[in-house]
């Protein structure tokens, strides 16, 4: 212990000595380039954050002053008692039922595209198609393919059933399960291209062993394929959980004004349309301050449950 | 050899670095900014009007911004830069925005700046400019704040050919129908013209949040009492007025079904000529008369009455006006005045030139040469145009006046209500005052805190 206390104690000082010569030039060139990251952050991150909660505080409009309109915590006092923001915040839960659909989806083509068959790079392409489209465009397509006249989905429902579909963006029920499954439609590109790789990395030596031993398809696949893609199915979980928060667009383009009822409106587009509509950017701060931290304990929660199933082949 | 380099590359940089600094602060030190929202016709009107005015001014100003965007986006932009406080000279204000912008000293008293200049707003329409009159307390008196850029209005129109076909006369333009003949002309263009057993014309049909105030105010209602503090949506005008409106839908069957609505919007089926009646405002004006939008003749008439006996619509304006912290409020004030009061201008805009109009002059004394360019055709507009001026200027028959949302802080109390009038279209509700009950309360509570970010403001 002390031989090893005698040995740094040199080493330090002649750190010192370096410092003072091309190392500190070399350490000042350093800072300089870190400074540019770190000043974007303050400029852009650190100090709209502390902003938007200095603005939560009050009664904040967009013209007037936050600092003479200072109420204190009653914007998220309100905020717990309003039955719209409850109401928004379960439907953005509802929407995330597509989530787990989308990864067990995404996996199964995965299985199937992860072989040599002809055509294979073509699908690949294709399945991703709606991840690179532009998201407004896509919601105006697929608001022509739920529309209740014209729409494709009920022009094939009345040509098998004789029936008329649902009023798939006028109800209030059928509006979620139209936005749940534009929103798989449009992430499954995503996990499908994520579960490939994530297959492709798997040595085939397992499933030669697990042959060996008997194992049949569907017990390789429970047993070796999920649990060693699980660091895919994590990071799928957890990027679409943050993204279901955070759902605004789809929303804004598929219905008019939230839809029957405000039955299609998210947390987010309620945000919006509280500050940007109402005018009311304190409540809306406030309400972006709280769907953040909600957002962070959802997701602290899932990185502190994944030792108990997220497998990686080490 | 090096080290001079670097430090060389490090004196070029920094230069450079603040070259780009100072251009991008303004390296134009006499530039007039001006942001608006607009068309594509009328950016490519106010953008010539702009250039002439720059040419004639040269001696005075070095160049003027013109930053134009989309009016969905205008707001939010403008909140940006009030937060920013780096206002542009010019920009819009609306009629619901003049008091708070006011009263946090964004905008600029046009009084005594126009007294100084000696410009005269005489032969700008008076009512509209009181829009822009704030005395401290209420709109409608005391100092100007902006000039109107328009004055606009929400007339109803008619598609002549869906008449023709169904050989029904036209509207008097000189007299508005009564909700009962209405009702009857209504309902002998609803048809279903392809035999398929389904309904695929209709005599009208309603975007509720544009096309109800109508029947309230003809029916001698209001969504607020005077004070504009308090919801009235449980008089019996204004349920009354309420069950007219949905019988159309309900009892009469002359509108689309909700269903049919969420499939295929109002607009979208007067364009496609399956709607009889339909509204117009004068910015769609031009749209209709272009036939690559609207292949079908049409012409305007007036909402129908109901108890009053005067068919209502509600009128809009937007208004020109100049920063409180403008340093060129001189020549920022001889621009406003000419895009506002300009002959030549407002004559192209309201297509007296030749070109697509936009707009009906805001002077009133181009108003007779405007009608008189309507009849000889030089005017692309309808012919009924006195229905135009009488919502704007008032008349026996019709009357335009301004929505109580733009008397309040904010308007969510009424988007409540459209809401609202969505989910009883969706049978939601069982009755007219089932519907009002939920209403009110939900409406007053919004109004109260709307009232209260502007009174409890310190």
């Amino acid at each position: 212990m002390a031989a090893s206390t005698a040995t740094k104690k040199p080493a330090k000082s002649k750190e010192r000595v370096k410092l003072s010569g091309m190392a500190l030039h070399e350490q000042r060139w350093g800072r300089l380039f870190v400074a540019s990251p770190f000043i974007g952050f303050c400029l852009f991150s650190a100090f709209p954050i502390v902003f938007a909660f200095v603005a939560s505080l009050s009664n904040w409009t967009g013209t007037n002053s936050i600092f003479q309109n200072f109420i204190g915590l009653k914007n998220y006092t309100d905020l717990f008692t309003d039955m719209r923001f409850w109401k928004t915040m379960g439907t953005t839960v509802i929407y995330m039922i597509g989530i787990p659909v989308g990864m067990i989806l995404g996996l199964l083509i995965a299985v199937a595209m992860n072989r040599k068959i002809p055509g294979v790079k073509i699908l690949r392409t294709m399945y991703y198609v709606p991840v690179i489209s532009s998201l407004v465009a896509v919601a105006i397509l697929w608001a022509w393919v739920f529309n209740y006249d014209y729409g494709l989905f009920n022009t094939i429902i009345k040509a098998i059933t004789g029936a008329k579909g649902p009023n798939w963006l006028g109800d209030e029920m059928w509006v979620k399960v139209a936005m749940i499954i534009f929103m798989v439609w449009k992430g499954l590109g995503t996990s499908i291209i994520l579960y490939l790789s994530g297959l492709q990395n798997i040595p085939r030596d397992y499933y030669e062993a697990a042959t060996i031993d008997g194992a049949t398809g569907i017990q390789a696949f429970r047993h070796i394929t999920i649990p060693l893609v699980s660091p895919v199915t994590f990071y799928l979980l957890i990027t679409g959980i943050i993204g279901g928060f955070q759902v605004f667009v789809e929303v804004t383009v598929m219905v008019a004004n939230g839809g029957t009822n405000y039955s299609a409106a998210t947390v987010v587009y309620y945000l919006w349309d509280k500050a940007f509509k109402s005018q009311q950017m304190g409540y809306g701060s406030a309400m972006a301050f709280v769907l953040a931290i909600i957002i962070f304990i959802v997701t602290a929660i899932n990185f502190y449950g994944q030792n108990k199933w997220v497998k990686t082949i080490d | 050899m090096s080290k001079y380099l670097k430090r060389i590359a490090c004196i070029v940089l920094a230069v450079l670095l603040v070259a780009g600094c100072l251009s991008g602060c303004g390296g134009k030190k006499n530039t007039l900014k001006v942001f608006l929202y607009m068309n594509d016709h009328e950016k490519e009107v106010y953008g010539a009007m702009i250039e002439k005015f720059k040419e004639a001014h040269k001696d005075e100003i070095d160049d003027i911004e013109f930053q134009i965007t989309t009016q969905s986006e205008y707001n939010t932009t403008l909140t940006g830069m009030m937060t920013a406080k780096d206002l542009p000279d010019v920009f819009y204000v609306g009629p619901a925005a003049v008091k708070s912008y006011v009263d946090n000293g964004y905008v600029a008293d046009l009084t005594p700046l126009l007294q100084e200049a000696g410009i005269s707003t005489d032969d700008l329409p008076q009512n509209t400019l009181n829009f822009y009159r704030y005395d401290g307390t209420s709109i409608g008196s005391g100092e100007l704040y902006a000039l109107p850029k328009d004055a606009s209005t929400f007339a109803y129109a008619y598609n002549k050919d869906v008449f023709d076909a169904a050989g029904v006369p036209y509207p008097d333009p000189n007299k508005p129908y009564t909700y009962d003949e209405f009702v009857a002309v209504c309902q002998q263009l609803t048809k279903d013209t392809d035999n398929d057993g389904e309904i695929d014309q209709w005599g009208c049909s309603f975007a509720d949040l544009y096309m109800f105030q109508q029947y309230v105010y003809s029916n001698g209602a209001g969504f607020l009492d005077e004070t504009n503090h308090t919801v009235t949506i449980d008089t019996p005008e204004f349920k009354e007025a309420l069950q007219k409106y949905f019988d159309l839908t309900f009892k009469y069957g002359v509108t689309p079904t909700y269903e049919q609505d969420v499939a295929l919007g109002p607009y979208q089926r007067w364009i496609a000529g399956q709607t009889g009646f339909y509204a117009a405002g004068t910015w769609d004006v031009a749209s209709f008369m272009d036939p690559a939008t609207f292949p079908y003749n049409w012409d305007l008439c007036y909402y129908p009455t109901l108890s009053t006996g005067v068919s209502y619509t509600w009128n809009g304006t937007v208004g020109f006006c100049i920063s409180a912290t403008s340093e060129k409020k001189d020549i920022a004030l001889e621009l406003i005045n000419y895009l506002s009061t300009d002959p030549e201008g407002q004559k192209q805009l309201s297509g007296m030139d030749g070109s697509a109009s936009v707009q009906v002059p805001n002077l009133q004394s181009l108003q007779d040469d405007f009608k008189a360019a309507v009849a000889d055709g030089t005017v692309t507009y309808p012919s009924n145009v006195d229905v135009i001026f009488n919502y704007i200027n008032g008349s026996d028959v019709a009357i335009g006046r301004m929505q109580e949302s733009d008397y309040t802080p904010n308007s969510e109390w009424i988007t409540l209500f459209w809401e609202g009038m969505t989910n009883y279209r969706a049978g939601n509700y069982a009755s007219i005052d089932d519907f009002v009950n939920d209403m009110k309360p939900k409406m007053q509570e919004s109004l109260d805190k709307a009232w209260a970010t502007v009174e409890n403001a310190g």
